[in-house]
């Protein structure tokens, strides 16, 4: 036909329309998705067709009508949610059911919404930087339902009145409760917190206020804190079943704040029932349960462990300064081992063995027990009951796991070379009485302190041992020696010889012997200077001990086993029936209290009175007179008489070890402060004090003033001097 | 300009450095013999006592310890015609009178600071009369502290040897003490004694001597 009429081209589209600037188009489209949209809200979706529809939206946002869309889209929307925001006021009972399901018919219509104009969503909209459309939706839902004045407060408060019941034991709907928490996370975490989370926990800490206010009243501690532990579990359980996991911390937060941190010191303090009645009735679970609560709030633990450390160092400083405690220096040193025993079970069963915790009772018995400064010896004289008795019906490893435990002990001390001296002395005397109980267990002592002190603190107490071990040899050799071999009409003597640097200083007293004894004692001297050139022997006459036989009245035999003091005395007998005092002391040239304890021991001792005094008095007089008691009876056919046992020191001999420790410590702060000057040179005074402390403290702690006074003794013999320029300034004087 | 010194010298060339100084010291020579021991050719304390009277001077003035100081004596209680000499040289002296009028300068050139440390120090070792010794003996130390430290610090000497008499720890004082008080006069105020501190190398009888005072305050 002719080219130029402009009749319409007869074509059959099947899919495309003319792309027509029509309004009324627009208007046509639009009214097809808005009836579409208020169908699906009034659950009608069912009789819609997706592919239609989906088309429909598809061309309004290609023929440019995307903008009126997105606004026809916003307004239907907005009208439908204030018909369903005026249905929710209204609800009566079942506000929040009715909250709910309308929440859940609004997303649902939503993705629906959404999937039509999916076209939109994805080309418009991110081009016009407009909110895709389910976002749209929950903010629409935000502003109109949750916002809403009237909505949200009636919101919050069914909420709160929800978790309200449920503390109070009620059951409650939680699926429901879930569904509502979970919509108010949807519509963003900032909603969440604003409606709801913030009016939460405010409301929360006011609850739990009252409550910890309630029952700090009537319960005791450990019932409140059992409570406590509850409530906080209930809460967590709560978050996991329906509110946002975030909110866990916060929650908690708030409750361990009113509950336990609030009353926290009261607790503690509690009369009856709090931390000190629970230590000292070691209830492990309840400390348990305090330790994991106060573990949740700030310095929380700090308290317990404060209190616990100042009550251990107000009990520890009662025990060592109780005068009743200091006469039986075993029992006082049990009960310390006791005490420690004791916290260390409660800080593991109940403290988690928690370091803190550790240290707090390490440094509070450091604390008390060098208040009283006879711990050393103490320490010394319960080693020595062990080593000499044995732990009672204890093996070798029980032993063992005693002084392990008497070495914590040890660690504690301040002055460690005072129980060096006394540990000394303690073990001489055990030694040469042959009174261990076992050897085993004595090596392993000596070795558990090497570990502890390093070799020196030990070497001169392994002397000792070796000196034992070698008087073993050295007589077998002398009995071997034509100067032992022919003894068979002599007393079989055993010598200890002891090397002087070893043992503790002894003032050496000679008495006279026996004269029996002198031959076998010359003789043995002559071997032994013979074997070994440049020695001198002397005789310890206040050691050593003796076998007697001797024959009383009725022809009763007996073997007595004494000191040689009281051998040098009872053999005096054989020749005299009576003697006095005065008579006995020129004869044996024993000094004075030995003499008079050596007699008292023969004489004044039931059941070991071989002699027999005039007059009967309990103590001694130089004016007394001895018998020979030939009535002395016994059951024992082996009688010993006051063998010397290490005892606790009287007043002036403790004076006297004292003196000597504290002379034998100036030469070693010497020795330090030269050793520090030397590698540094010049240094002030402050500096040396603290370098000295340090290089003395394994073995004890240095008085600041001594420190002082002897290095004003080495300026004085000028190993050291004053620095010229600053006179605050010690110089090393090479 | 002719200088009568040189004139003597250059005309006493031969014997010339020990005629000029016997001339010049012979004034001062002569003044010695008026109070030299004799057979000895020493001042001794006896001479000292007569010069002491001489000038007007007590016996124990603190002046005639300056007198030895700028002498450089040696032992006390003697002079020698060397020391002699010296502290008469320096004090332009050659006459009871000219040295008499050289007192004040004396006293005032041995105020100054850094005179004054020597002079006290001086004074301590002046006491050592035996060979080795290091120390003296309480007593006089509290005497030599009135003496020397007196007029200027007082009330610190006071106390101080109030202290030292009242303690029976310290029978003898030695340098370092010595020194140390001095320092302490200067360095810490008295009596408030506010930044004494013990953890400074102070000697340790000046930290007894605080806290006896302190422990007396009260």
């Amino acid at each position: 036909m002719s080219g130029q009429s402009k009749k319409k081209p007869f074509k059959i589209e099947a899919y495309k329309h003319r792309v027509e600037v029509d309004p009324k188009y627009a208007d046509r489209t639009w009214a097809v998705i808005e009836h579409a949209i208020n169908e699906i809200y009034n659950h009608n979706a069912s009789g819609l067709s997706f592919e239609e529809l989906y088309r429909n939206a598809y061309n309004m946002v290609l023929y440019k009508f995307g903008e009126r869309q997105y606004n026809g889209l916003v307004s239907t929307v907005t009208r439908h949610l204030r018909d369903m925001g005026k249905a929710i006021e209204s609800a009566q009972g079942s506000f929040l059911d009715e909250l709910n399901r309308k929440w859940s018919d609004h997303t649902k219509s939503m993705q629906m919404i959404r999937d039509v104009l999916m076209y939109m969503d994805r080309t418009y909209i991110p081009t016009n930087h407009k909110t895709p459309v389910y976002e749209l939706g929950l903010n629409l839902w935000r502003d109109h339902i949750i916002h809403s004045a009237k909505i949200q407060t009636r919101l919050v408060d069914m909420l709160l009145e929800q978790i309200h019941r449920e503390r109070m034991g009620e059951v409650i709907n939680r699926g429901l409760m879930r569904s509502v928490t979970k919509m108010l996370t949807e519509l963003g975490s900032s909603v969440y917190q604003e409606v709801f989370e913030k009016s939460f926990l405010d409301v929360s800490a006011s609850f739990y206020s009252g409550e910890s206010q309630q029952y700090i009243e009537v319960y005791n501690c450990s019932n409140y804190l059992r409570m406590a532990e509850k409530r906080i579990n209930e809460e967590v359980e709560r978050v996991s079943h329906y509110l946002d996991s975030k909110t866990e911390p916060k929650i908690t937060a708030v409750v361990e704040k009113e509950l336990v941190e609030t009353h926290m010191h009261r607790l503690v303090h509690m009369e009856n029932s709090g931390l000190i009645p629970m230590l000292v009735g070691n209830m492990y679970e309840d400390l348990n349960c305090m330790y994991n609560l106060f573990k949740r709030v700030p310095s929380g633990l700090n308290l317990i462990k404060d209190v616990m450390a100042s009550h251990l160092k107000e009990t520890g400083k009662q025990l060592v300064t109780d005068p009743d405690r200091l006469k039986d220096p075993v029992d006082f040193i049990q009960r310390l081992l006791d005490m420690r025993e004791k916290y260390n079970e409660i800080i593991t069963k109940s403290f988690h063995n928690d370091k803190a915790f550790q240290n707090a009772l390490n440094a509070s018995f450091e604390y008390f027990i060098n208040i009283n400064n006879r711990s050393p010896e103490f320490i010394s004289l319960f080693v020595d009951d062990a080593l000499r008795k044995g732990v009672k019906g204890a093996s070798d490893d029980d032993v063992d796991q005693v002084l392990d435990r008497v070495l914590v002990l040890f660690r504690y001390l301040q002055e460690k070379d005072v129980f060096e001296k006394y540990y000394k002395q303690h073990l001489a005397k055990r030694l040469l009485s042959a009174k261990s109980v076992s050897e085993e267990a004595e090596r392993g002592m000596i070795l558990k302190l090497k570990t502890e002190c390093g070799y020196q603190f030990t070497s001169k107490l392994e002397g000792m041992f070796n000196d034992i071990k070698t008087s073993q040899d050295t007589m077998l050799g002398f009995y071997n020696s034509p100067y032992g071999n022919d003894m068979a009409d002599m007393p079989a003597i055993t010598v200890q010889i002891l090397t002087t640097g070893s043992w503790p200083t002894q003032n050496i007293n000679t008495c006279i012997l026996p004269a029996e004894i002198v031959i076998v004692c010359e003789k043995f001297k002559a071997y032994y200077l013979g074997t070994h050139n440049g020695r001198r022997l002397t005789w310890q006459t206040n050691m050593g001990h003796a076998d007697l036989k001797a024959t009383f009245g009725k022809g009763q035999k007996h073997e007595l086993n004494v000191s040689t003091y009281q051998m040098c005395v009872l053999m005096l007998f054989n020749s005299a029936d009576r003697l006095t005092y005065r008579e006995i002391e020129q004869a044996t040239d024993i000094p004075g209290p030995d003499l008079k304890r050596c007699l008292q021991s023969l004489a004044c001792v039931r059941g070991k009175n071989v002699l027999r005094k005039e007059p009967m008095s309990r103590d001694i007089s130089e004016d007394d007179a001895f018998l020979f008691n030939d009535k002395f009876t016994s059951k024992l056919v082996k009688v010993k008489i006051g063998t010397v046992v290490a005892q606790k020191e009287t007043e002036p001999e403790k004076m006297e070890t004292r003196q000597r420790v504290e002379e034998d410590r100036k030469p070693q702060i010497e020795a330090a402060i030269v050793r520090v000057m030397k590698s540094r040179r010049v240094l002030d005074h402050n500096s040396i004090v603290t370098e000295v402390t340090n290089q003395l403290q394994a073995r004890f702690l240095p008085n600041p003033v001594v420190i002082k006074k002897r290095i004003e003794s080495l300026i004085e013999r000028e190993f050291l001097e004053r620095d010229k320029a600053d006179r605050r300034l010690y110089r090393y004087m090479a | 300009m002719r200088r009568s010194s040189n004139r003597k010298s250059s005309a006493a060339a031969g014997s010339g450095s020990t005629k000029a100084a016997s001339k010049e010291f012979e004034k001062i020579d002569h003044l010695f013999n008026v109070y030299a021991d004799k057979s000895s050719a020493i001042i001794d304390p006896e001479g000292i006592e007569q010069l002491c009277s001489s000038l007007e001077v007590d016996y124990t003035d603190v002046r005639i310890l300056m007198l030895a100081w700028k002498m450089k004596a040696q032992k006390q209680g003697f002079f020698t015609l060397e020391e002699w000499r010296t502290g008469l040289k320096a004090l332009r002296a050659d006459s009871i009178s000219k040295l008499k009028k050289a007192l004040p300068e004396l006293v005032k050139e041995v105020s100054r600071p850094t005179d004054f440390l020597d002079f006290y120090s001086y004074a301590f070792r002046y006491c050592l009369t035996e060979d080795k010794q290091k120390c003296i003996d309480i007593e006089s130390a509290c005497q030599l502290l009135s003496l020397v430290l007196g007029t200027q610090f007082g009330p610190q000497v006071d106390k101080f040897t109030e202290y030292l008499k009242s303690q029976s720890e310290y029978k003898v004082m030695n340098m370092d003490q010595w020194m140390g008080f001095y320092r302490f006069c200067n360095e810490i105020p008295f009596p408030s004694l506010e930044n004494y501190d013990s953890d400074l190398a102070w000697p340790l009888i000046l930290d007894n001597f605080v806290e006896w005072f302190r422990e007396n305050q009260k």
